[in-house]
Parts: structure tokens; C-alpha cells; sequence
């Protein structure tokens, strides 16, 4: 067949490419800034899984006479008001802060991606979940969490909940739209026209090239939500004292600035160096996930 | 699937009498020789009779009177107009004409692969099964199992994210409950049954990793990867270059014979219709206006249109007569079925009685059914 021949020419052989995980890994390897996001990653959260064997201090442990001392070597992250060592804070509230920021995400997701899918992919179910979403989103993020809290009582679940809860709109409409994008494109027709079911299509097709775009939204809320636990525990309505959390510490610290600002700025740069490093992975991942390497 | 109003059933009724004699009573012709090339110039008919509807094989596909109507904001679109044809067991049928005569969405509403605004009716039975009467998930069933489709774009048709085995395996997992290595195994052979070299590497590959005509193989390989009864190739080639059209064409030719599967053909390519079709449906604004066989058509059709198409085929032999010829004016949308010859805006022998009356189908000066008044006579030369 010789015309098999002369097609072959044309059709230049591509390097043959490993599969899956091992893949998204080689690429995350070959970017150094999302190595570095996954490195700050990885550590923070060993740190928070084994504060417990690593803080030189229980968390709650206070000594008045090491009252608001600097940072020592004694006492890395210095001590607050109450003598109680910064760094084993530190720790806690990194395991603490961590897990709001995953179960709200994740919480997000699982209400989320299934509405904005329908929404997307039904027209009829469009309007109803949309109006519903942008409700949500009109409704402010605080008096949410208050209502909230009054219905289930202040705690770090609540506060997690409300975290979820408001971060649910966003998700949806990334979704919806990234399924109204999906379901016009030439393959989901061609699935369709080999028998996929609706659940097949949106499972097989839609989200996995949906994925990406959800990584972004999730790295973004992530930090975000480990600020809202903050902001909720400032108000009484997540964690509760002597309980650390990184927000926490960062808003009791706030009349003793003057006295000791290493109360702020530690537990501050340890948020801010979490955030970056979600980032830097979420924006790795999406990279290395897609399996074009080039975009077109 | 019921019409929407009144107009509609008339036409239908019209249609079905009409029809009757031009599809049964028309005697066979074994021999067909597959033409070598794109039509030549002055052709001499290599058959003396002229062919049957299925050219002597037994009726895998029928499809009557269907109709496709789009409810759309500016108001309904008549797509297809009351259009019956028959598929044989291994023929290859090509579907013929320009843009926008309703051959793709034909195809489509035979497994009602339509947006919901599309309304279809009609018979289309597969067998003897019923195909618009049948619920969605039977429908399913037959999708991609018994009725496959390839489609135009090889370049957005397959998922970005999955690799080819995966994908072919989709289809594997749904249609034939295949489980485990033997997924892999079976697309592998797939694979190497439309021609990709290296087909154990190419199985783990992506999309993007695939030229155009690789692609475009791998539609095929998932088009018959569960042995379909009927496979629709919707503009195969159009989205390829010349050389990789030879190929895939090679494929399909292949594939027919080894799998014998019969293919619905929707093309406006007419070197391809020569080089691949049995038998070829014209179609103009919804409505078929000529069916003969492809050796027949070439050299003794009788419609103004499909002569139109058959000149407009670029011809290095023709460039002295002026070159390409085309047919002036656009293809009208229809919003119902208009008591007129829809060709007749643009036909140079159109008199008051086409703008007035519907043509019927029936057998031509050359003994095929034409949807025409005024007939090309039977002594034509196919392009002179």
C-alpha cells in the first residue's frame, strides 16, 4: 500500500510520552517556580501534620516570666503576653489554618462543580441554578457566616462551612461556563454520536478539561480561606482562644504591635509564604496537566 | 415527532406516491467498475442499464420521508424536505451537494443526534428496528454500535486530555463490555487496521501529538471498533490535504471490505463520491433531485444541478472554455416546503411552471428518478 506510505511521511512521529502521574510530575520538575510552590507546599504540611512531634512547646503552655520576648534561640518566633512560644503557635495554627483552607475548598468543589456542570450542560437548569448562585454571591460573605454560626453554634466547622458555602458561587459559574464551552466543542459531539450517556460526557469529557481551570480557582481560594478563617475567628465565630490558628494569632496580635511585632509579622509571613507556594503549584499543575505542551 | 403544521403532512403525502415507483422499479446493474479518477472529460457510460436503487443487495437502511424542521429565532427552517433513500448491505451511498442542502443534519436525524429545537419525522429503520421511535438509551445503543459516524474535524474531534487508547477504549468499554489489558490490545489493532504506523506507541499518545490525517484515523479506528452495520462519514477529507485524503479514502475502501460495513458518504467532493460511492443521492434545499448510480450519474444525469455541480469540478482540461464554471447564486433556506422547484432561482431552463409546481421524483430521460421538468435529455454527455 504504498499511499499508506506516502502518508506516513507527512505524518512526522511524535516522542513517545510517559503516562499519567509520572508525566504531570516530570513536567512540575522542569518548572522551577511551581518545584518550589510544591517544596513550601509539601513542608508546611508535613509541619502541620506533625506539630505535634516537632513544636518544642505545647501551644497552650504559657510561662510569665518569658512574657513578649523577642526572637531567641530559645524561643525562634519569640513569645507572646502570656510567655507562650510563637513558633509551637506557629505550628498549630498552620494545622489548623491548613485544614480549613482544604475541607472549605473541597466543600466548595463538591457542592459546586455538580451544579455548575448541570448548569452548564442543561439549559433548562441554567436559570434556576444561576439566579440561585448569584443570590448566594449577593449575599454578603460575614452575614452569611453570622446566620451561620447562630443556626450551628461558633466553631472551626462553622467556620469552615461558611467558607465553603461562599465560595460556592464562584465555583459554579467557572464550572457552568467552562461546560458551556466544553459542550459546543467537536468532540463532545463525536461522543455523543458513539453512544455516551449525558453522565459519560460530563465525566469523561467535560470535566477533565474543566480540571485545569478548577486547579487555578482552588490555589486562589485556598489562601483566601485561611484568611476568612481569620476574619471569623476575630470575630469569635471559628476557633476559639487558647485554639491557634494563623489568622488568629495575626489579629491578637494587633494591639501589641508596638510591643511585639514579631507577634504580627512571623505568623504573617507564614500566610504569605503558604499562599505563594499554593499558587506557584496551582499555577504549575495547570501547566504540567495539559497535555498539549505548547498552547495552540 | 409530529409536524408541525399543515404543510408539512401535504408534502410528505405528495412525496411517498411520488416515490414509490422511482426506488422499487428500476432493474439492476451488477457490474458498477469503481472509477479510477475524478470524472473525465466525455466520459462514455460503461453500463448499458441503468442501475437499481441498491444496486441488487439487500436493504440494510431505509430511510421515508424524512423531514427536519428547525424551530430557530428568525422561525422555523425546513433542512431536510420529505427525503427517502436506501442503504444496502457493504454499499457505499454518497449524499451530494453544496453546503447547506441538509446532507449532514440528514445524516444526524437518522440517530437524532439534533439540538432539541429540531423536529424530525419520518421513518428511519435500521433493519427492522424503528430508529426514531426508539427511547434515548436504546438509542445509545445503537450510537456508535450499529449506526458510527466520522466527522469532518479530525483536529477538534477527539478529547484533548485523553490519550488514544483511551479514547478508542471508551468506545470498547461501552458497546462491547470489554474489561482490562484487552481495551489496549483491541485499539492497538484498530490502530494498525487504519494504517498508523507504530500503532503500540501511537495508543499512548495524545491528540495533539497526531498530524491531521492521524487523526482523522483514529475517528475511524473508534468508528469501527464495535463493526458498525452503517458507518457515516461525514466530509472525511475535507479538513485534510490531497495526499492524506488518498489514505484515508484507501481506509475506508479497506475497511468496507474487511469489516462490511456499509457507509453513507456526505461529501460535496465529487472526485471522491467517483472514487469511493456506489450509488449517489443529489440533494438540493432539503430535497433529493436525482439518485442514480455513480458511473450513471457521471455520465448521463439528468438534473441542471448536478450537472452544475459536475462542471463546477476544476479541470485542467477545461481551463480553454473559459475555466472553472460555477452555479450563480446561494442555496435559499427553506421555512416550509414551497410548491415550486427549489433549484429554479438559479437554473438556466426555468420556466413559470417551476416557480408554480412541485417536481415530482420520478425516472428520468435516463431512466433514474430526477426531480425536474425540464431534464437534461438522455443523449447528454456527461461534460461537454
Amino acid at each position: 500500500m504504498t499511499t499508506f506510505e506516502l502518508v506516513t511521511l507527512d505524518e512526522t512521529a511524535a516522542r513517545p510520552q510517559a503516562l499519567g502521574g509520572r508525566r504531570v510530575l516530570r513536567r512540575l520538575r522542569r518548572n522551577p517556580l511551581a518545584l518550589a510552590g510544591l517544596i513550601v507546599v509539601v513542608v508546611a504540611v508535613i509541619l502541620a501534620i506533625f506539630a505535634n512531634q516537632i513544636a518544642p512547646f505545647a501551644p497552650d503552655h504559657t510561662n510569665f516570666s518569658a512574657a513578649l520576648t523577642p526572637p531567641s534561640a530559645r524561643h525562634w518566633f519569640g513569645t507572646d503576653e502570656l510567655g507562650r512560644d510563637q513558633l509551637s503557635r506557629v505550628l498549630f495554627g498552620l494545622r489548623v489554618s491548613l485544614s480549613v483552607a482544604a475541607l472549605s475548598v473541597a466543600l466548595s468543589l463538591v457542592v459546586g462543580v455538580p451544579l455548575g456542570l448541570a448548569a452548564g450542560f442543561y439549559g433548562f437548569l441554567d436559570p434556576l441554578v444561576s439566579r440561585v448562585a448569584d443570590t448566594l454571591l449577593a449575599f454578603p460573605f460575614l452575614i452569611l457566616a453570622v446566620g451561620l454560626a447562630a443556626i450551628l453554634g461558633p466553631s472551626l466547622g462553622t467556620a469552615t462551612i461558611a467558607i465553603g458555602v461562599g465560595n460556592v458561587p464562584a465555583i459554579i459559574r467557572i464550572t457552568r461556563s467552562e461546560a458551556l464551552r466544553l459542550r459546543g466543542l467537536d468532540f463532545v459531539a463525536a461522543a455523543v454520536a458513539d453512544g455516551a450517556s449525558d453522565f459519560v460526557v460530563l465525566r469523561r469529557h467535560i470535566l477533565p478539561n474543566a480540571v485545569n481551570t478548577l486547579i487555578v480557582q482552588a490555589t486562589v481560594a485556598a489562601p483566601a480561606a485561611i484568611i476568612g478563617e481569620a476574619v471569623l475567628s476575630f470575630l469569635g465565630l471559628g476557633i476559639r482562644p487558647p485554639n491557634p490558628s494563623l489568622g488568629v494569632m495575626l489579629a491578637s496580635a494587633q494591639p501589641l504591635f508596638r510591643d511585639g511585632p514579631w507577634l504580627a509579622v512571623l505568623p504573617g509571613i507564614c500566610i504569605v509564604i503558604v499562599t505563594l507556594g499554593l499558587n506557584l503549584l496551582g499555577d504549575g499543575l495547570r501547566d504540567a496537566l495539559d497535555p498539549r505542551e505548547s498552547p495552540r | 415527532m409530529t409536524a408541525g403544521n399543515g404543510v408539512p403532512e401535504q408534502s410528505a403525502r405528495d412525496w411517498t406516491i411520488e416515490s414509490v415507483p422511482s426506488v422499487e422499479s428500476v432493474p439492476s446493474a451488477e457490474s458498477v467498475p469503481s472509477a479510477e479518477s475524478v470524472p473525465s472529460v466525455g466520459r462514455v457510460p460503461s453500463v448499458e442499464s441503468v442501475p437499481s436503487s441498491l444496486s441488487g443487495r439487500e436493504t440494510l437502511l431505509s430511510v421515508r420521508d424524512l423531514s427536519v424542521r428547525f424551530r430557530t429565532e428568525d422561525g422555523p427552517v425546513l433542512a431536510v424536505d420529505a427525503v427517502s433513500f436506501d442503504v444496502g448491505q457493504r454499499e457505499v451511498l454518497a449524499l451530494v451537494g453544496e453546503s447547506g442542502c441538509g446532507k449532514s443534519v440528514t445524516a444526524m436525524a437518522l440517530t437524532r443526534l439534533l439540538p432539541s429545537n429540531a423536529n424530525i419525522s419520518g421513518a428511519v429503520k435500521l433493519g427492522s428496528r424503528s430508529l426514531l421511535d426508539l427511547s434515548e438509551p436504546d438509542l445509545r445503543d445503537v450510537r456508535g454500535k450499529d449506526i458510527a459516524y466520522v466527522f469532518q474535524e479530525p483536529m477538534t474531534s477527539l478529547n484533548p486530555v485523553l490519550t488514544v487508547g483511551r479514547q478508542i477504549g471508551e468506545v470498547l468499554r461501552r458497546h462491547q463490555q470489554m474489561r482490562g489489558a484487552a481495551v489496549i490490545r483491541r485499539a492497538t489493532e484498530l490502530l494498525d487496521l487504519v494504517g498508523i504506523p507504530l500503532p503500540d506507541r501511537r495508543v499512548r499518545e495524545y491528540p495533539h501529538q497526531l498530524s491531521g490525517g492521524m487523526r482523522q484515523r483514529v475517528m475511524i479506528a473508534m468508528a469501527v471498533a464495535c463493526r458498525p452495520k452503517l458507518l457515516v462519514a461525514d466530509e472525511p477529507t475535507t479538513a485534510l490535504d490531497v495526499t492524506v485524503q488518498a489514505g484515508i479514502l484507501d481506509v475506508l475502501r479497506d475497511l468496507r471490505a474487511e469489516i462490511g460495513t456499509a457507509v453513507l458518504l456526505i461529501t460535496h467532493d465529487l472526485g471522491v463520491v467517483a472514487d469511493l460511492a456506489d450509488r449517489v443521492v443529489v440533494m438540493y434545499a432539503g430535497r433529493t433531485i436525482e439518485e442514480a448510480g455513480t458511473d450513471v450519474l457521471f455520465a448521463r444525469h439528468s438534473h441542471p444541478y448536478t450537472r452544475g455541480l459536475l462542471e463546477a469540478v476544476p479541470n485542467p482540461q477545461r481551463r480553454a472554455d473559459g475555466g472553472l464554471r460555477e452555479i450563480p447564486g446561494r442555496v435559499p433556506t427553506m421555512r416550509n416546503s414551497p410548491a415550486a422547484c427549489t433549484f429554479a432561482a438559479r437554473c438556466e431552463f426555468a420556466d413559470e411552471q417551476c416557480s408554480r409546481e412541485r417536481p415530482a421524483l420520478l425516472p428520468g430521460p435516463a431512466g433514474h428518478p430526477v426531480r425536474c421538468f425540464h431534464p437534461l435529455p438522455a443523449t447528454a454527455e456527461a461534460l461537454t
